[in-house]
């Protein structure tokens, strides 16, 4: 098996989806713990520390304190605000609804990091060859623009034509080098497009080339996810979990357990496999 | 891939299913099953419907004018993201759609909100902001008349754009973090994103209003021009 940056995408999107999928469905405190914990253990292996948590935690705790100020279902009051009480279920509530978005938050952030635009290319590729082209010329378009706007700055300038003086002038300016960027922008696409066609566009059906292939590391992820998503799912099926008007849990059993066990699998998957190739590279090393 | 091989049926459905027949699922859902479930019917829907819309794309004829164009705008939509605060993308999707068609604004408003999450984060919310402003772009190409007329309407009906992509991205945060679509806790979400609503307003009259004029005229040119 490869590492996860460089197996399918289409394999690595079902094994993000399906894990992320099963806490949002079930409403259940442990599940979302263990999708919290396995979300943050995937942030460190992959991304390592960097990123701002700022936002996440501010999110985090908006939503937890948000839900007892406007939710009032729950029978266990801890002390009454403006005439309206605030219940400890509410809280609760809205601390496992902020815990389940901060751990999505993460969860994603590690997808992110691991789609790059050439996967995504890849995955939009095998739905529409043709939408996968445009995506492939927006994302190639924006540097190009970014250099073009350089080069016209500079032949305004040597022009004499844009000042930084002061402030209307500048506008002026940046508008004046704005529109002519949209002219050649157009004009530049013009050309292309006339290249395309010249060169046979839109005579055949599309093909595709296309950087991934299945391997049996692939298929074997992506039946491993699909296979533990819904084993999971039909473990915990009968097992409820329900915050109003008091917390209730139905007591858990071995199926419940066992369904914990296959969530718990599916989450570490990444951080296994992770594990599996560090391992697999230190023996290597040390036996050379 | 999904092919519908009737021109007209295709040109029909590729109406009905953003305009009517998806809203009617996500009401019935709403009103059948009082479940959990929310989420996953909306983050469905929203998924199919792009669906639907690409397969409508790949089948039909696009002239490589007009696909290259879509990149172009597209592009310019992902440069104009980065701008702090004031976010072009609304204005550029809407003026796209309005000198080139409801398809192609759809296009371009679902492939910047795609592209420039690799930016901004990429994540459930990806498939409810590429639907919001390609829908923006739809209904901007059916009103394409009137809105190329009157600048003052076109910056009107940016106004109302902005507030209604607030209002859309505000289900979606409701259905995230509660089960069901909770009218307390909708209004909360509307009114803790007021100043987004307003300075998403803002900046669609403001890019708007000035970009109107000089992209009006510079797609109107490209078409006399080339005959995109």
């Amino acid at each position: 098996m490869k590492r996860l940056d460089s197996m399918n995408p289409i394999a690595v999107s079902a094994l993000y989806l399906c894990a992320a999928l099963i806490p949002l469905v079930k409403t259940d405190p442990v599940l979302a713990c263990l999708f919290a914990s396995g979300a943050l253990l995937n942030l460190l292996l992959y991304c390592g520390q960097k990123g701002g948590h700022g936002f996440s935690l501010l999110l985090f705790f908006g939503i937890a304190l948000l839900n007892p100020l406007v939710s009032h279902k729950g029978v266990t009051v801890l002390f009454v605000m403006n005439h309206n009480p605030i219940t400890l279920e509410a809280l609760l509530y809205g601390v496992f609804t902020g815990g389940i978005v901060l751990a999505s938050l993460y969860w994603f952030r590690t997808y992110s990091h691991l789609m790059t635009s050439d996967k995504l290319l890849y995955l939009f590729g095998a739905l529409s060859p043709k939408l996968s082209l445009v995506l492939s010329m927006a994302l190639r378009y924006v540097p190009l623009f970014g250099q073009q706007i350089k080069k016209v700055q500079q032949a305004q300038t040597a022009c004499g034509l844009y000042r930084e003086d002061n402030l209307p002038d500048r506008f002026r300016g940046g508008m004046r080098i704005f529109s002519v960027m949209i002219t050649w922008a157009l004009e530049n696409g013009i050309t292309t497009a006339d290249s395309m066609t010249a060169r046979g566009y839109g005579l055949q059906k599309r093909s595709r080339f296309s950087l991934f292939k299945w391997t049996a590391g692939d298929i074997v992820l992506l039946c491993a996810s699909l296979l533990l998503c819904v084993c999971s799912l039909l473990l915990l099926q009968n097992h409820t979990f329900t915050f109003y008007p008091v917390l209730h849990m139905t007591s858990p059993n071995p199926l419940v357990t066992l369904g914990y066990i296959c969530y718990t699998l599916l989450i570490l998957l990444p951080a296994i496999i992770h594990v599996k190739e560090v391992l697999r590279w230190r023996c290597l090393t040390s036996g050379m | 891939m999904i092919i519908i091989r009737n021109a007209r049926t295709r040109c029909v459905l590729q109406k009905a299913v953003p305009l009517l027949i998806i809203p009617l699922v996500v009401l019935l859902g709403a009103v059948l099953l009082r479940g959990q479930h929310y989420l996953l019917i909306s983050f469905a829907v929203a998924l199919l419907s792009l669906l639907l819309f690409i397969a409508g794309f790949e089948k039909k004829q696009t002239g490589a004018r007009r696909l290259v164009i879509a990149a172009v705008m597209t592009a310019l939509c992902i440069a104009g993201r980065f701008i702090p605060l004031f976010k072009p993308i609304t204005a550029l999707t809407v003026i796209t759609a309005i000198y080139l068609g409801g398809e192609t604004g759809f296009l371009v408003g679902a492939l910047s909100a795609l592209l420039s999450n690799f930016s901004f984060g990429q994540g459930p919310w990806t498939p409810f902001q590429m639907l919001a402003w390609g829908l923006i772009g739809l209904l901007a190409g059916a009103l394409s008349k009137p809105l190329e007329k009157s600048k003052w309407l076109l910056c009107i009906f940016g106004v109302l754009c902005g507030i209604a992509y607030s209002f859309i991205m505000d289900i979606w945060t409701v259905l995230w973090y509660s089960s069901g679509l909770d009218a307390t806790l909708y209004l909360s979400a509307i009114v803790t994103a007021l100043p987004h609503t307003i300075l998403y307003a803002v900046s669609n009259f403001l890019f708007l209003y000035l970009f109107a004029k000089p992209f009006g005229e510079k797609m109107t040119r490209i078409k006399l021009k080339y005959g995109v």
